[in-house]
């Protein structure tokens, strides 16, 4: 064969291994492992189809593509703030509810407080929340409570993420006030508390923290759930709570964008990851909350008594979905610069 | 005269500043513990994962078969491209050498959402030929580059050499030209190689249903999976495969040798 006829031979398999098969195909774009893999297997069987899994490592690249052209994927599962803002852009498809009779079992608690409480375009799939991890035997005298972060004791010893929207949200709450404030004093005040905070913890930290906590290096670490849960495995002397003020929660949405090729598909998946044993068990995979109301009494003791994947109800009602700010996002940046840049 | 110290221990700590993550990483997908920060034990738990991780060794062919595509392309345009800016010498051959040499700098975000944004408009179905093909573009550009700087020190009278003695003009490129570039053609596709298989801005952008390659997947890992330790298991695989194949092909070298 002339090096030519190679070059085209590989450049048309590889187009092929693109192309679908006689089976109808279901293309999912959702972060990487979060789906069970069996549960794919299962999905698959029972609809004699196949599920191709592509992955996306930040709402703002999914965005960025879809925004792009991108097209030919059925289900997305993007945070519920991008969830909205793609039905904003008119890129997301009415959901058909005769054809998803398992939301009947969807969190009511849960869809008070989401932003698309009537599902009209997304179903929430799994909801984290942010909160407070430490080490138990260190600080034995922890409670879950913003006001952690002002023990001079621990000094050195503690990290918060390096977040505007997470942290001065914790401040916000621990005042008393909504995480998605607009409120130019209000702010002033959270700022201050995070300038007092500031002086006490070791550093702003978005990934270290999990392995600084693991390793006994922090003591107090701010962190999301799922990342202490993974911790947790590491060492047994962590702690996880949301704090009694409240915290941000955030939830991931399964959507269907307008030009699905396969929507029929797309809403049969929706309504399988809702089929409460498939949720439970997906909940105990991922080590997220999948808000399904009547998964909770499948999950395994361990799950349902760890307060990293089922919030108790009281601290619950306290935590807030981070929304988008608008025009008030100026006000934050300013304060959280002078955060950042002051002593 | 004394010999200075210096050049053992300057090699000796590039040596360990090259090779020390690798040993790390290593070390790390023996670990029983999920955080390279702590030891908890030797445990086969990663490459146990990474058996079962069907997701991965998906990517991990896409992108070998992206990377040997494009490799393979990109190699004999490169080729080509290099040999006519090199022979030629026109106003028009400075554009293409600008056309040629500009992938190099553009950066890989504009690059990645410009193929994205054309592909769109030409109503292309995105997937792995899409990618292909934008790694064979920015391929393209490293090959001819490489290729170029070894003719630069080529005789050429070696070619009109081999005219004069009767060779066709086939027979000079299969038996003269071509085992001259040899090295130069080798080095360019590995390179090629190695900048397909980890270049991840581009193929994010430009990958569709069903093309996600093994970068794009380990970045989407880091946010939410649990098995992201099992990325350390299959860099281990992949290094011994590396190795091994390495030797393999100094052994066949040396064979050749009379």
């Amino acid at each position: 064969m002339s090096p030519a006829r190679t070059v085209l031979a590989i450049a048309l398999a590889a187009l092929a291994a693109g192309c679908g098969r006689p089976r109808p195909v279901l293309h999912v774009f959702t972060w990487a492992d979060y789906i069970k893999p069996e549960l794919v297997r299962r999905f698959e069987r029972e609809h004699g189809c196949r599920v191709v899994i592509d992955t996306f490592d930040s709402n703002e690249a999914l965005h960025a593509k879809l925004q792009a052209g991108a097209r030919g994927y059925d289900v997305l599962t993007p945070s519920s703030y991008m969830a909205a803002v793609l039905r904003r852009q008119g890129r997301l498809r009415d959901l058909d509810h005769a054809r998803l009779p398992n939301l009947r079992h969807v969190d009511p608690d849960h869809l008070r407080r989401a932003p698309d409480s009537e599902m009209v375009y997304s179903v929430p799939y799994m909801i984290t929340a942010t909160g407070i991890g430490w080490l138990a035997h260190r600080v034995p005298d922890a409670e879950p409570s913003w006001t952690l972060f002002d023990r001079s004791d621990l000094r050195g010893r503690m990290t918060l993420l390096n977040d505007m929207r997470e942290t001065l949200g914790a401040a916000l709450k621990l005042l008393g006030h909504s995480l998605n404030s607009t409120n130019e004093a209000e702010l002033a005040a959270a700022a201050d508390v995070v300038l007092r905070w500031k002086r006490n913890i070791a550093k702003f930290e978005n990934e270290q923290y999990k392995s600084g906590l693991a390793s006994e290096e922090f003591f107090v670490v701010h962190g999301y759930s799922g990342d202490i849960v993974q911790a947790m495995e590491s060492n047994a002397n962590i702690v996880f709570a949301v704090p009694r003020e409240g915290a941000p929660m955030s939830c991931d949405d399964l959507v269907i964008p307008v030009d699905a090729p396969n929507p029929e598909l797309a809403h049969a998946f929706i309504n399988f990851l809702h089929d409460p044993a498939v949720a439970a068990e997906n909940t105990e995979f991922i080590g997220y909350l999948c808000p399904n109301k009547d998964a909770l009494p499948l999950l395994s003791e361990d799950t349902r008594s760890n307060p990293a994947i089922v919030v108790p109800a009281e601290v619950r009602d306290r935590c807030e979905f981070i929304a988008d700010l608008g025009p008030a996002l100026s006000l934050w940046t300013r304060a959280w610069d002078r955060i950042k840049g002051g002593q | 005269m004394r010999r200075s110290r210096w050049p053992p221990v300057v090699t000796a700590a590039v040596l360990v500043f090259l090779w020390l993550p690798i040993a790390v990483l290593a070390a790390n997908s023996f670990n029983r513990s999920r955080f390279g920060s702590s030891w908890e034990g030797l445990s086969l738990r990663w490459y146990r994962a990474l058996l079962a991780d069907a997701d991965t060794w998906r990517a991990l062919r896409n992108s070998l078969v992206v990377g040997v595509g494009a490799t393979l392309t990109s190699l004999a345009l490169g080729t080509s491209a290099a040999v006519a800016l090199h022979r030629h010498r026109s106003r028009l051959q400075r554009l293409h050498y600008a056309l040629v040499y500009s992938p190099l700098v553009v950066p890989d975000l504009l690059m990645g959402m410009s193929l994205l944004v054309l592909f769109v408009a030409l109503g292309a179905d995105l997937g792995l030929g899409t990618v292909y093909l934008a790694h064979t573009t920015f391929c393209v550009s490293y090959v001819a580059m490489v290729v170029l700087a070894r003719l630069q020190d080529f005789d050429p009278s070696i070619l009109e050499a081999a005219r004069d003695l009767g060779a066709g003009r086939w027979t000079v490129v299969r038996r003269v030209l071509l085992p001259l570039l040899a090295p130069g053609l080798a080095a360019a596709g590995l390179l090629a190689f190695t900048l397909s298989i980890d270049d991840f801005v581009i193929t994010f952008f430009v990958a569709g249903p069903g093309a996600t390659t093994l970068p794009v997947r380990v970045y989407s890992m880091i946010k939410h999976s649990r098995n992201l330790p099992a990325i350390n298991a299959l860099s281990v695989l992949m290094l011994a495969a590396t190795f091994t194949a390495v030797r393999a092909s100094r052994r066949l070298l040396q064979e050749d040798r009379p």
